[in-house]
């Protein structure tokens, strides 16, 4: 109970609007590089399992160096490199491409498994149908290795909506940066931090509820 | 008519087809009796284009079949051993989907496609179930139904009693039957001997890649020592 007394929730109330100015700005990081992190994602697993051995090796060098990395030295490396070889955008669109372009090699990993759970047999059908093979891709494959996968994206989902606060050490104003302004006015890092947390937590768990919840549905179609 | 001639298949060293020639008229069926592993399969997968050739020809009704280009020309059908149906998908749009996206039909036009299918096969009731949610027989049948839909000229079924009870088998000879009385070009291939002794067809007994003995059913069943080697297939599977 003592514990509690330290947090000042009349801090929180007046300082939330500005805590909710960050949260948007978090939630706009997130969901657009959630979007990248998709298209990519999904482009690079097919491109692995494909049977192009040049493109396989590229997909794999891309992974191996995106992984390897710490996200942070990834955002700091587009931050200080796109200025020098003459792209000059805002810190929040360097955090968004940053962040959207790790999780795609993440992404990529969890499709690519996916597509290879889908048996032969599903390709053999679409092709002895004269399915075209974009339509493969498309119709056959893609549904089903992306309902195999649900899990795991809502995963990849949650943590990538935790790394955005990495864009506040290049200045992006996100609910981190934001909290730490609050902090620096009030000093009362404790009460802050506190209600940071309470904020990412209800969009991680909102996020994990809304995934179960799909994940629910769809396999309500393998019950009888 | 279906014409194969000197059909050879390797896969490297290993001969799975060895001069294969036979010919199928419109309406036959045509049953690929023997154990696992004599080729029979890769057969109907070489006419779906799911296998290359080393060596041989096929034509159809005269004209020389292309089979790189066969799948885009829907002249064959295929019923796989185990279906291969798009779990995904509801029982009707297993039927649409392919309808809409290859025969670039519109969905109202597919729709009314399905649903005859459909209740030819007696699967009206279950067209928004999903595929996955069906029976085995119900199962076949709808693979059935979505290869017809495409309206090929022949039909190929894998192994169509492997994955069934026991008891359907009646049910499968008849709807293969059907098919030959609707007249598609039908081959089966089989190691269920129960199966060839319902059809009124064509048996060819493969042994390592080769056809070694040929009979029709007729025959066969009035006068069974003509064929020792079908004969004794069938003792040792009974």
């Amino acid at each position: 109970m003592e514990s509690f007394m330290i947090i000042d929730i009349n801090l929180i109330i007046e300082y939330l609007p500005v805590l909710l100015q960050g949260l948007m700005v978090t939630l706009q990081i997130a969901a657009i590089s959630c979007c990248i992190g998709l298209v990519l994602g999904t482009l690079l697993a097919l491109l692995e399992t494909s049977n192009n051995r040049l493109l396989r090796f590229l997909v794999k060098i891309y992974v191996i160096i995106v992984r390897g990395t710490p996200m942070l030295i990834q955002i700091f490396c587009a931050y200080f490199l796109l200025p020098q070889i003459g792209i000059y955008i805002p810190a929040l669109w360097t955090a968004i491409i940053a962040i959207g372009l790790n999780s795609a090699a993440y992404i990529s990993q969890i499709i690519r498994s996916g597509i290879s759970s889908i048996g032969i047999g599903q390709i053999e059908a679409a092709k002895v149908l004269g399915f075209s093979t974009a339509d493969t891709i498309y119709y056959i494959i893609l549904p089903q290795a992306l309902r195999t996968t649900l899990p795991s994206l809502g995963n990849e989902f949650v943590t990538l909506i935790k790394d955005s606060s990495l864009a506040s050490l290049i200045g992006v104003a996100e609910l981190t940066k934001q909290g730490n302004f609050v902090k620096s006015k009030t000093f009362d890092a404790i009460t802050v931090y506190f209600a940071i947390a309470v904020l990412y937590l209800i969009i991680t768990s909102t996020i994990s509820f809304l995934v179960t919840r799909l994940e629910k549905r769809m396999n309500i179609h393998a019950q009888d | 008519m279906l014409k194969i001639e000197h059909l050879n298949k390797s896969f490297n060293t290993k001969k799975i087809l060895n001069d294969i020639s036979l010919t199928v008229q419109k309406g036959e069926i045509a049953l690929f009796l023997g154990s696992s592993g004599v080729g029979k399969s890769t057969l109907l997968r070489i006419l779906n284009n799911l296998e290359t050739i080393n060596s041989g020809n096929l034509s159809l009704d005269g004209k020389p079949l292309n089979l790189a280009t066969i799948n885009s020309t829907h002249t064959v059908g295929m019923v796989f051993q185990h279906f291969n149906l798009f779990d995904h998908l509801t029982v009707e749009q297993n039927i649409t989907l392919p309808l809409e996206r290859v025969l670039k039909k519109n969905h109202t036009d597919a729709q009314t496609v399905a649903h005859a299918l459909l209740h030819r096969y007696g699967l009206s009731d279950k067209k928004d179930k999903y595929a996955l949610q069906l029976s085995g027989g119900q199962k076949q049948r709808l693979a059935i139904a979505r290869a017809l839909a495409m309206e090929p000229k022949i039909i190929c079924l894998d192994e169509p009693t492997s994955a069934l009870d026991p008891v359907l088998t009646n049910y499968v000879a008849n709807n293969i039957q059907q098919l030959a009385s609707d007249g598609y070009i039908v081959l089966v291939a089989t190691h269920d001997t129960d199966l060839l002794k319902k059809l009124d067809c064509t048996i060819y007994l493969m042994s390592e890649g080769n056809i070694i003995e040929k009979a029709q059913s007729k025959e066969l069943y009035n006068n069974p020592d003509a064929f020792p080697r079908i004969k004794k297939f069938i003792a040792g599977h009974e």
